[in-house]
């Protein structure tokens, strides 16, 4: 609301300033009731706003100028029909001369194209609000584990309860959780992302069902049973579907309203459906699924929930006119109150925050935009280097045309005009053309862009992308248009008419080329630098090893629904006996499971310790827990550092026997064998147990494939209590998904009413993990060749002038005897004085400027000798290149030729 | 001055005028009224455009509004008649229309 309040601001300059300071803050406060009430980001009301500001402003002009004809002084320049005038006349010609407008107008167009894409991704993703309700007043609360370092830390019932009760400055708090379960009754059973949610949620949000209603706290009643410890809560039976699953699933039946579905084999019964646009967007970190098939009003037991049973991510909205600070202030008393009631949180280094949610939703991407920002801002900044370049040529080429429009009773004002104008209309057709690449390149980016982009399907050339691309086209023209305009507006008239019309612009004009050249070296350097650091990043991922082997894996999850086997020993016989039948596929050389999977997002941590964790308990340490099926990591080609693997008689006899990587190993006991050293942990209830150290395998990645992560326990899916979710890792010599369809029969024949989920080869996994490195690297390269380019272009242009400039006295030099190898000399070094010059600027910037970069850069720094010495030698490289050509074109000139021309 | 040398208003100064009918409105309340009257959107440059014409006209007169230029408007005496002569013209166009909306649906004859 505030930088649109600005802007208006801006566009409100188009009025005379009476008419400004007398109406202007009313006008702002009429436009903002606009955007209150007819939405802000509006194709139509943003084009509105710019005719009506763009044609109320002129006439008032008009108008203040007829009212105080005798006040305004000397009159003339400035009225429409000049204007109008100077607007043919620039058409004209530009027509006359389509191989530089051409050249003129895709330069701009490219470096326009690329902003206004990138520009439409700022727009959607950092600066659009979030579609719910009053969206500035949404926060999200957060504990942390300070002892532990764990920044992102849910909630149980129960501090949720107190959360409610303690804070004022928030009106309502909610939560959700989402997990992946069966859907059974009416069609093939489907496995379906489903969230668990408080019953007030959607009121948090501000969002009304599409049909039906939303939940009311009678839905969220607990049962007379209670709830299983670490088991995911079970889903109860009031549920709203998802339009996308009401359409799929249901037909768009309005009647399925007061139908029950089983889901996760508790009947539910549907009371509403969502809208289709609905998504829910929390910071990743919460690990919410956006788009969920189903939502289930939860029914949590506030008073006698474990308060270690933490799985809410807490969404708040704050009392209308409270602040973030207000709340945080709350929460830190909720700290100390919690501090003083359970001893617990004194050893954790418990803490709480609460963040607004935009903020908390667009942190992670914000830096990766912001460079890709200022990235097409210096392609753009190039561009316009270049094609001032390309004017100063011309003006000097037309230094005559204009000397006679000068003479003809033209003052330097109108020139000037004259010459503004044409630059506008270069930047306009370059806007109109750049629109079409940023159409592209938007459909491009929605193609290839990483997941983990928030609303990058919103993305689009909207009204606001519009506006920005008249400004930066606007912008462009003046900033490749004004310095030319000037310096060829100034000339003196006696000497271009008396002299022999060459021209080629004096000693300004040269110096003004040769500095456009410099800053286009420079900032081409910078965002090569860039490009470069970004490919040392990629090679470092594609090499790291992620601690397995993803080739000739195929993977799926299966989920063991507690209602239909509410006994540990029957999920566990299940997974046993599946494990029997994968292993009975011809093809399958290993087979294994985890949970969670690597890569799948999904966290599952722990404490860990030694004898010291039994005197303090802040000895304890934060771990990666994982339930394995044995032969995993046989499957999954990790490699074995010391001691045993889980054997089946781990698996059936539950015994208490873990696998730990070998960063716990080192972490733990430093140079000494970790097998048969023993752990306390506490998986399942409130008291901590020991278990013994049978292995210690190479570490895995889990969260992302650019860092090692947490330090991983590996236990007994069994010894975990079977808690159902289980993902299947399968290794074949053979093409992975052929083995699909023997998979699906061997989980039919065991249960038909299971569902195979999330059914993908490992590779595929291992792709999307490098997504966001890799768009990255994709765009940030893109940018930086085609300023390379754009550089290149410039140099060449500069110095093949030069040399056309320089013929006649070549010609002389040669003629006396000069040999070719000097000349090309003479003509390199002028090339090469100014790459360096652009390079000794550029080095300096990029060292300023690539510290944003740093959290896209894995193993190398965003200072790298390497990178910037490669990149500097590269570049120097194609500046001999580009001025060698020229060079050796002053060399075949013949010098009778050279001395008649002049 | 006669009132009749006003006429015709624009669509939007005639809502102006008619918000302002009962008493002195802020510029804030003024765009809210016109904007729910009116059948499209109007902006705040036509808006405040009509407005600046109407209190040069003397049909409106512009209050306080030292600080911060926020000011409020009242309709001055001139300003109640050419609403009067204009609502007055307006109705006549309404009666010269009866039956325009039966004579349009009648099939052509001949």
């Amino acid at each position: 609301m505030r930088w649109a309040r600005r802007l208006y601001r801006l566009l409100l300059r188009a009025y005379p300033p009476t008419f400004r300071e007398r109406y202007g803050a009313d006008m702002e406060d009429a436009f903002v009731y606009l955007l209150r009430t007819k939405g802000r980001f509006r194709y139509g009301l943003w084009v509105g706003t710019l005719w009506d500001v763009v044609g109320g402003g002129l006439s008032e002009r008009r108008r203040a100028r007829r009212g105080n004809r005798n006040t305004l002084g000397k009159g003339g320049a400035g009225s429409m029909e000049t204007w109008l005038q100077d607007l043919r006349y620039g058409v004209r010609t530009l027509v006359k001369n389509p191989g530089f407008t051409l050249v003129a107008v895709i330069t701009i167009a490219l470096g326009i194209g690329a902003n206004s894409a990138i520009f439409s991704v700022v727009d959607s993703v950092l600066l659009e609000d979030l579609p719910y309700d009053e969206p500035d007043r949404l926060v999200t609360v957060w504990a942390e584990l300070q002892t532990r370092d764990v920044e992102f830390f849910p909630y149980s019932p129960p501090e949720l309860r107190d959360l409610r009760e303690q804070t004022s400055a928030l009106e309502a708090l909610g939560g959700v959780v989402t997990f992946r379960q069966p859907l059974t009754g009416e069609g093939d059973p489907v496995q379906i992302s489903t969230a668990g949610v408080t019953t007030n949620f959607f009121d948090v949000l501000g969002i009304s069902p599409q049909l039906g209603r939303t939940f009311v706290p009678e839905d969220g009643a607990p049962a007379a049973a209670g709830t299983p410890g670490t088991a995911p809560p079970t889903l109860p039976n009031s549920v709203i579907l998802s339009h996308g699953l009401w359409q799929r699933r249901f037909g768009g039946d309005p009647g399925v309203l007061g139908r029950t579905v089983d889901v996760g084999g508790v009947s539910s019964e549907i009371v509403g459906v969502m809208p289709p646009d609905f998504e829910l967007w929390l910071p990743p970190q919460a690990n919410v699924d956006p788009r969920p098939d189903l939502w289930g009003a939860m029914r949590l037991d506030f008073d006698n929930s474990p308060r270690n049973n933490v799985f809410i991510t807490v969404l708040g909205r704050l009392r209308d006119g409270a602040s973030v600070s207000q709340a945080q202030a709350e929460l830190d008393g909720a700290t100390a109150r919690f501090s003083e009631q359970f001893a617990i949180y004194n050893t954790l280094g418990y803490r709480q925050r609460a963040v607004p949610l935009m903020v908390d939703v667009t942190r992670d991407v914000r830096p990766v935009i912001l460079a890709l920002l200022g990235a097409v801002l210096f392609v753009l900044l190039i561009a316009c280097a270049n094609v001032a370049n390309l004017l100063i040529v011309r003006a000097s080429a037309r230094e005559r045309e204009l000397a006679v429009r000068a003479a003809m009773g033209g003052n330097r004002v109108r020139l000037f005009r004259q010459l503004i104008t044409e630059s506008l209309l270069i930047g306009a057709l370059g806007g109109l053309v750049g629109l079409v690449i940023a159409q592209l390149g938007i459909e491009a980016l929605q193609a290839f862009g990483p997941a983990t982009l928030p609303r990058l399907a919103t993305v689009s050339l909207d009204g606001t992308v519009l506006l920005f691309t008249v400004l930066a086209a606007t912008g462009a023209a003046l900033v490749f248009g004004i310095l030319p305009a000037v310096q060829a507006s100034r000339f003196e008239l006696s000497s271009v008419l008396g002299e022999r019309g060459r021209g080629g612009g004096g000693a300004g004009a040269k110096r003004l080329r040769s500095a456009a050249v410099v800053l286009e070296v420079a900032l081409s350097l910078v965002l090569l630098i860039g490009t470069g650091l970004m490919v040392r990043s990629y090679r470092a991922l594609a090499q790291s090893d992620p601690g397995y082997n993803p080739a000739g894996l195929m993977t799926f999850t299966t989920n063991v629904p507690f209602a239909r086997y509410p006994e540990a020993t029957q999920r566990a016989a299940f997974t046993m006996q599946l494990l029997e039948s994968l292993r009975a596929i011809p093809g399958a050389e290993e087979v294994g499971g985890v949970f969670p999977f690597p890569l799948s997002g999904q966290p599952f941590n722990g404490r860990y310790g030694t004898e010291s964790a039994l005197e303090d308990e802040r000895n304890y340490r934060q771990g990666g827990y994982r339930a394995t099926v044995p032969g995993y990591f046989e499957t999954m080609g990790t490699r074995l550092i010391a001691g045993r693997t889980f054997d089946e008689a781990d698996f059936n006899d539950s015994l208490p026997n873990v696998v730990v990587d070998n960063v716990l190993a080192e972490k733990t006991w430093p140079g000494e064998s970790a097998v048969g050293k023993r752990l306390l942990v506490r998986p399942l209830g409130p008291d901590p147990v020991w278990v013994d150290v049978i292995g210690v395998v190479a570490h895995q990645r889990h969260q992302t494939l650019a860092a090692d992560g947490m330090e991983t326990l590996y236990f007994t899916d069994r010894y975990l209590g079977s808690f159902g979710a289980m993902t299947w890792a399968i290794r074949t010599g053979g093409r992975p998904d052929l083995l699909v369809p023997q998979i699906r029969r061997a989980v039919a024949s065991l249960d038909p009413l299971i569902p195979l989920d999330d059914v993908r080869d490992m590779e595929s996994r291992v792709h999307e993990a490098g997504g966001g490195t890799r768009f990255a690297l994709v765009l940030i390269g893109a940018f930086g060749l085609l300023a390379l380019a754009l550089a290149a272009v410039g140099l060449y242009g500069v110095l093949s002038y030069t040399v056309r400039q320089r013929t006649g006295e070549f010609g002389v030099r040669m003629a006396f005897g000069a040999e070719g190898r000097s000349i090309v000399r003479l003509v390199l070094r002028q090339g090469l004085t100014l790459a360096v010059a652009g390079v000794a600027i550029g080095i300096p910037t990029a060292l300023l400027l690539t510290g944003v970069m740093e959290s896209l850069l894995v193993g190398v720094s965003p200072t790298d000798p390497v990178t910037f010495v490669t990149t500097a030698a590269l570049f120097v490289a194609v500046a001999c290149v580009a001025s060698l050509v020229p060079a050796l074109r002053a060399v075949r000139v013949d010098p009778v030729v050279a001395l008649r021309e002049d | 001055m006669e009132p009749k040398t006003f006429l015709p208003l624009t669509p939007v100064a005639f809502e102006i005028l008619l918000a302002l009918r009962n008493g002195a409105l802020h510029g804030y309340a003024v765009m809210q009224a016109v904007n729910e009257a009116s059948p499209r959107r109007v902006h705040p440059g036509t808006l405040y455009r009509a407005v600046a014409r109407l209190v040069d006209e003397g049909l409106l007169a512009e209050e306080g509004g030292e600080s911060e230029g926020r000011r409020s408007y009242a309709i001055t005496d001139l300003g109640r008649r050419v609403a009067a002569a204009e609502a007055m013209r307006v109705a006549g166009q309404v009666e010269r229309a009866q039956g325009i909306q039966k004579s349009a649906r009648r099939p052509r004859e001949a």
